[in-house]
């Protein structure tokens, strides 16, 4: 098939490994695969602390759930990856440890405190379902199946953040204070988790024409407000004045991008960051330091002997 | 309900003796479960693979599952999740010392020779309650063999594995040697509660029995793989069972109970439904 020919045929679930696809196509769908990818492992890596400092069993048992959920995310989706015959696991896994992995804005900075995990578990989990939902629709079949599982499970992690969020902003004047501290300082992360509006994105077009994007960020970003702002409202917080958000009052928003920092966030997405630096230096010193158990397993592979045979010889 | 002549009831029919047995009982599985969870909750997302990542979270969830059972069956003789963890101080604590050490990154080895060290005691354990006296005992111990089961296959198959490969074979040996010691005090004694346990009922084995039980097992199976194991090592100290715990459980007490001290908060949340029993 041909780029014209894909374009042609582009519809939900569309093509599958049995299709000869162009080389063109497979790198696109490989590259929002590896992103989303990285990301689940990203963001597992950045909630892993508060497995242990959850303030109940009952909450420990969810945050180490969901972490558990999100590196399945993962494998299911670098499989999916994998399916496009552009890079194996390892190549993708090599790169985030390196650096050259690139993964969600939200997933670079730094969270130290317990007030902060609705901000990811609610808001940037929620903005994240706003965009998996559309992409059970993705061209790229094994895509499209992955999200039927994983749209399921993120369900579940948005309840989460949200039953942390009500409780918080049930709780004393103390933890609602530093809640609504905490949203002022992830909120304008969160409204650039969608990326800068339409007609500044790069890879927009090309990926819409094959199938593989069902909705621009314009639209992701209208809807994930239209649900969020009220219920950020309803729990209490408050809006913080900038970045400043108008109202058209027909369902859709502009967000005044100059009160975002866009430096910042492009800073982000090369991963140089002081936040990015820290994150992924932290994941490849772990991932490093167990090195040693990926090569007994490699070479016990490679010798195709499993354990038992190889005991035999 | 499967009673015997000497079934001692439920939390309202307990004497002072037996209820200060079973509590014994009690507070010794839900700490060892919670802190060896804890323990394996250091993998998640440090996991050698996202596969051995995968299983060692759901070793973790079982075990922070069996946990909560057994805390909630302490709750039920008259305390709360905040006096029993996040408003304890740690030397109210009796689980074993084996369990509150802490891994050196990338120390599989350890996370996997402590998991086999840890399920064999597990097993052998629920097996000497799974007939005790105590009802609550009883039912919950069932509930949680089948899980155990499929721990100690997973520890065991990593073993086997590692055994094929000299530099992880050093590795298993190191944490082997480091480990034991720390493994004896599971058996240790809370007090001179043990003999009401036994008199009673609550377990039908001794702590004797069990560690017999567990050496004979353990060496066998390691010894098979090629494994030296120090079969005259006696118990560590602290052994923890006996409130003393060495520093890294101060620590890790420390950082488990930093957010609900940070929130100010007076109550652990409740976020799942009661079970029925």
């Amino acid at each position: 098939m041909n780029v014209d020919e894909v374009k042609a045929r582009a519809g939900p679930r569309e093509f599958s490994p049995k299709d000869d696809l162009p080389e063109e196509y497979r790198k696109a769908a490989t590259r929002m695969l590896e992103f989303h990818a990285n990301s689940e492992i990203m963001g597992a890596y950045l909630e892993r602390p508060f497995i242990r400092k959850a303030p109940s069993i009952e909450r420990k048992m969810a945050f180490s759930a969901k972490v558990q959920d999100e590196i399945g995310h993962g494998q299911m989706l670098y499989r999916a990856a994998e399916s496009l015959g552009i890079k194996t696991r390892d190549e993708m896994l090599d790169d985030l440890a390196n650096g050259d992995g690139k993964f969600l804005n939200c997933f670079h900075y730094p969270m130290e405190s317990y007030v902060e995990t609705p901000m990811i578990a609610f808001f940037v989990d929620g903005a994240a379902m706003r965009r998996q939902a559309t992409l059970k629709k993705s061209s790229w079949e094994p895509y499209a199946h992955a999200m039927d599982k994983i749209c399921f499970e993120e369900g579940m992690h948005v309840k989460h953040g949200e039953s942390i969020l009500r409780e918080l902003m049930n709780g004393s004047q103390k933890e609602q204070r530093m809640t609504q501290e905490a949203f002022e300082e992830w909120w304008p992360r969160i409204l650039q988790f969608f990326g800068p509006t339409d007609d500044q994105s790069t890879h927009h077009d090309f990926a819409a024409e094959v199938g593989l994007k069902t909705c621009t960020n314009d639209e992701l970003r209208n809807a994930f407000l239209n649900t969020y702002i009220p219920k950020a409202k309803k729990y209490g917080l408050e809006m913080p004045d900038e970045p400043r958000i108008r109202d058209n009052g027909d369902g859709t928003y502009e967000v005044v991008e100059d009160d975002l920092d866009w430096d910042e966030f492009f800073t982000v997405s090369q991963n140089e960051y002081d936040g990015s630096i820290e994150q992924i230096t932290g994941r490849r010193q772990a991932q490093e330091a167990v090195q040693w158990v990926r090569d007994m397993m490699d070479d016990q592979t490679t010798t195709n002997s499993g354990p038992q045979t190889q005991a035999a010889d | 309900m499967a009673t015997t002549e000497s079934d001692l009831g439920g939390p309202t029919d307990l004497s002072e003796d037996e209820q200060r047995a079973v509590e014994a009982q009690l507070l010794r599985l839900a700490d060892d479960e919670l802190i060896q969870a804890e323990r394996y909750t250091f993998w998640q997302v440090r996991a050698p693979t996202l596969e051995s990542d995968l299983s060692i979270s759901n070793n973790a969830q079982d075990e922070l599952g069996h946990a909560r059972l057994w805390y909630d069956a302490v709750q039920q003789l008259g305390y709360s999740e905040e006096s029993l963890i996040y408003e304890s101080d740690p030397s109210d604590f009796q689980h074993s010392t084996l369990v509150e050490l802490p891994f050196a990154e990338g120390d599989w080895a350890d996370a996997i020779v402590r998991a086999y060290l840890y399920d064999v005691a597990e097993d052998i354990r629920l097996s000497a309650l799974e007939d005790s006296s105590y009802e609550i005992i009883r039912n919950r111990t069932s509930r949680i063999q089948g899980e155990e089961g499929y721990h100690l296959e997973h520890a065991e198959s990593w073993l086997d594995r590692m055994a094929l490969d000299e530099e992880a074979s050093e590795r298993v040996q190191a944490a082997i040697d480091e480990l034991y010691p720390y493994a004896l005090t599971l058996f240790e004694p809370v007090g001179d509660v043990e003999a009401d346990i036994d008199r009673l009922g609550i377990r039908t084995m001794t702590l004797d029995e069990m560690r017999t039980e567990w050496e004979t097992r353990v060496e066998s199976f390691l010894t098979e793989l090629g494994f030296d194991v120090p079969t005259d090592a006696a118990p560590a100290t602290p052994a923890g069972r006996d409130n003393e715990h060495t520093d890294h459980w101060h620590d890790l007490h420390e950082q488990m109970t930093s957010s609900y001290r940070n929130l100010g908060r007076d109550e652990a949340t409740l976020i799942m439904a009661d079970d029925d029993e």
